[in-house]
């Protein structure tokens, strides 16, 4: 068992390095929102299917969680991208709230499917260094942590790059500014929402397999990190990768010490609370314009 | 509102005639399960009534309908646990509703449409949390889970539960009606058209989603709390399950969103649903959900939107309103 | 009678509708290769309607528009964009967020433009100098002729046989519009064709070749620019618009 140490600084550098999972799954969503407008309900338990897709890829292939991303990644990218082209797509021609409400549908699918390929049990990722601790002075720190929020900056590196500087990634964020105007230049933006949403479930996969790594989960867990999900991208505000980051940050940082003074039940619960609070004092987020 | 007298016309006889005989059905001795079924149905129907008011109506995708059923549900439980009457309990029931909908209102209606639903997904599943761990009367857990005993039930009858069912059910379609040609659905069909002239042509849009927010909660509270008597047993993990949320969307949707018929039908195959898959309850969510998928892709209109929009449509009034064969 | 094969566009008895409301009767227009025609008319008289059509954004129910011979009626925006006809949008719909730099390539995208990129882009930086100096800048903070400039080197970009220009004088001091009328002549003697929408009938006359008047959806007046000038109808227009 890690041993945590009675002070501060355990937790604090825990919820820190735990933010930076946050930020990634909370990726997906801020992409998908700020592109193409659509709050995603279904985002969590798409996050917890890469999760189960990585349990299936160690039991069944035995190949270590990280090294699965190699099927993992592509097979929810393909996934995303026929998910946004033939369902979501037709939904935004139908109505206003047909997207949400299929997105809806497909959230219950989804964990229900879950469940009824791997049970309700809780799974967990275990691998050789799931479980280890690294020290560094007085501290002790799980090694998955420090891990998980290299990850973090990594993705956002790259995908803040990317978005940056290819043909693509200026095509995906044209369409999110005008969608006409990006037609006029010989956009097509259909294609560009597929895209987005196929990275960001792309994203959503690698998000997945670290979050596997960390947390046991459940058919069920998707709707908790939804909710992290969106209480990151409300408190860091949308279009801001940068906000996301410290919106993860925040949520860590309130898990873990709400952890430390209140008990392990609560920590939902802080996540909730600060949720509400930022919603009813500046629903902008910090960074939202 | 003004009432304003409906005329009568000849489908209203008819529904008219349907209801005395449906009320009388536990007088003449009908069977149990057409009494459980029919119960069921004017539950659902009242919730359905409700999201279709929210959703169809207001534009607000509400995923916390079952916060309501769950709240409505322990207050009637603990009420009874200090020793009230189960009908002060549903009162109750309803009164928490309301207010807990004002108290959330203010932060959840800061976020336009699209936030709203992940907003008020959330709301059940801290309340769940919240109930799991708080016991706020008695003692010892029964079986497990923060579960309550609904007191008293035992003595109330199976026509008086089947009856309140009616009125709440029979009570959201007339309030449906009455909404909608009131000033507030005026106002309701002003925001729907174009929120920014509404607003700047004098509509308290905030003021408007509020109370449509609070009829939701409260009919949707008496629902279940009603449930609860029948039921007898309360515990968070059913009462603020997504199951409710899934059945009222389904049955809204199947039937027709934005109709006043819609949920009547809808609420018709869901209850149909929810016995055909109760067999199955491992996929019976998963059926629900990718049913629901394919009828907002195929037909997003609903089974009465897709009439009105055919020949079936006018053939059927015709057949309605010509008694002896006076075909075209 | 034009000869088909000089044709660059031919828009042939169109009727387009906006849901229910008919946009379009009938309207038929033509564009020969290397000309500058305008489309002149009020507010609501269509001739946005109209671009919006050749560009694809909206279908025609009846009639057909052809490029370079092959119908484009039914194709998608982008597709037109790939076919080589490139609008400057009303209102110039730049991507604010976006630096000027960025927007210009943003309007390469389509396949054929991409090959050309770099040479556009010197070709856009001689006709726009101050494109260049502010390349780093966001779109947004450029002022009202600057952003015409960058909207229509946006549009260059994408490497046009046919340029669409929709009411670009909007907003614009006098000034401003002189040279980018200037700065339209040089873009036609690199043998780029031209189509603009104008509601100003002196202007429009004195830069087009040819010109056709809209009222209501239809086209009312058409013909060579020195003809429409002695036109009753567009001496009243003088006074009149």
């Amino acid at each position: 068992m890690i041993e945590y140490l009675a002070d501060l600084t355990t937790p604090i550098s825990m919820g820190i390095l735990l933010g930076g999972l946050y930020a990634v799954i909370a990726l997906g969503l801020s992409l998908v929102f700020g592109v193409m407008k659509l709050i995603n309900v279904a985002h969590g338990d798409l996050v917890i299917l890469g999760s189960y897709l990585a349990y299936a890829i160690l039991t069944i292939l035995g190949m270590d969680p990280i090294i699965g991303l190699v099927i993992g990644v592509p097979v929810l990218f393909v996934l995303g991208f026929g998910i946004q082209k033939y369902l979501l797509n037709r939904a935004f021609h139908v109505s206003m709230e047909a997207p949400l409400i299929i997105a809806f549908g497909l959230s219950i699918i989804i964990q229900n499917l879950v469940q009824l390929i791997w049970s309700p049990l809780s799974r967990g990722l275990t691998t050789s260094y799931s479980l280890a601790s690294i020290g560094a002075g007085p501290l002790h720190l799980p090694l998955i942590y420090v891990i998980d929020f290299a990850v973090a900056l990594l993705v956002m590196l790259i995908l803040s790059q990317f978005m940056k500087r290819t043909y693509l990634g200026k095509a995906i964020n044209a369409s999110s500014q005008d969608s006409r105007a990006a037609q006029l230049m010989g956009i097509n933006t259909e294609r560009m929402y597929a895209f987005a949403f196929a990275i960001s479930m792309a994203i959503t996969a690698i998000a997945g397999v670290f979050l596997g790594l960390t947390f046991p989960f459940t058919p069920q867990s998707g709707v908790s990190f939804l909710v992290i999900a969106f209480g990151v991208v409300i408190l860091g505000g949308l279009g801001s990768i940068l906000g996301t980051f410290v919106g993860g940050i925040i949520l860590g940082l309130a898990q873990t010490l709400s952890a430390y003074y209140f008990g392990a039940a609560t920590q939902m619960l802080a996540v909730y609370v600060i949720v509400f609070i930022i919603l009813a004092v500046r629903p902008q987020g910090i960074f939202g314009r | 509102m003004k009432l304003t007298l409906p005329r009568l016309s000849r489908g209203l006889i008819i529904a008219v005639v349907l209801i005395v005989v449906l009320a009388l059905l536990p007088v003449i001795g009908a069977p149990k399960s057409w009494l459980l079924y029919i119960f069921l149905f004017f539950l659902y129907l009242a919730m359905a009534n409700m999201w279709n008011l929210l959703a169809g109506y207001s534009g607000l995708i509400s995923l916390c309908q079952a916060a309501f059923i769950g709240l409505a549900g322990y207050t009637l439980a603990i009420t009874t646990w200090l020793g009230y009457p189960f009908y002060v309990g549903i009162l109750g029931g309803a009164i928490v509703c309301g207010i807990f909908a004002l108290l959330i209102s203010y932060p959840v209606f800061r976020l336009a449409g699209i936030y709203f639903a992940i907003g008020t997904l959330v709301v059940p599943e801290a309340l769940r949390m919240v109930f799991f761990l708080w016991r706020p009367v008695g003692g010892e857990l029964h079986g497990g889970g923060a579960g309550y005993m609904v007191k008293g039930v035992t003595a109330i009858s199976m026509s008086e539960i089947y009856w309140f069912a009616l009125i709440i059910g029979i009570g959201s379609v007339i309030l449906m009606r009455m909404i909608l040609r009131s000033k507030l659905g005026l106002g309701l069909a002003a925001i729907r058209d174009n929120t920014d002239t509404a607003a700047s042509s004098g509509v308290d849009v905030f003021r408007i989603k509020l109370n449509v927010f609070i009829i939701g909660a409260v009919v949707t509270g008496l629902a279940g709390a009603i449930f609860y008597v029948y039921q007898g047993y309360i515990e968070p993990i059913s009462a603020y399950n997504i199951r409710w949320t899934m059945t009222m969307i389904l049955a809204t949707v199947i039937g027709g969103l934005r109709t006043i018929e819609g949920p009547i039908i809808g609420t018709i195959i869901a209850v149909f649903l929810h016995f055909l898959l109760a067999r199955y309850a491992g996929i019976s969510l998963l059926v629900q959900g990718v049913i629901l998928v394919m009828v907002m892709l195929l037909v997003p209109q609903g089974i009465v939107g897709y009439t009105r929009e055919t020949r079936i449509y006018r053939k059927l009034s015709q057949l309605f309103s010509w008694r002896r064969g006076n075909s075209p | 009678m034009e000869k088909q094969e000089e044709l660059l566009l031919k828009v042939d008895n169109i009727d387009v509708f906006h849901g229910s409301f008919q946009a379009l009767w009938g309207v038929s227009l033509s564009v020969k290769k290397g000309e500058i025609v305008a489309l002149i008319g009020a507010n609501s008289s269509g001739k946005s309607t109209l671009l919006d059509a050749v560009s694809g954004i909206i279908h025609p129910a009846k009639g057909s528009i052809r490029f370079e011979g092959k119908d484009i009626a039914t194709r998608n925006p982008f597709q037109i964009v790939a076919s080589g006809i490139s609008q400057v949008p009303e209102g110039r719909r730049l991507f604010p967020s976006m630096s000027v730099l960025d927007n210009l390539i943003i309007g390469s995208y389509n396949g054929r433009a991409r090959l050309n990129k770099n040479g556009n882009l010197q070709r856009v930086y001689e006709l726009f100098p101050i494109l260049a100096e502010r390349k780093s800048q966001l779109a947004k903070t450029l002022s009202g002729g600057e952003q015409q400039m960058l909207a229509i080197g946006r549009c260059l970009m994408a490497d046009p046989k046919l340029m669409l220009l929709d009411e670009m004088s909007l907003g614009l001091a006098p000034i401003v519009i002189n040279e980018i009328y200037k700065v339209l002549r040089e873009i036609r003697k690199r043998g780029i064709t031209i189509l603009f929408v104008e509601q100003n009938v002196r202007r429009s006359l004195e830069e087009a070749d040819r010109a056709y008047i809209m009222k209501t959806g239809r086209v009312v007046l058409s013909g060579e620019v020195a003809e429409l000038r002695e036109e009753e109808e567009v001496k009243k227009a003088y006074f009149g618009i």
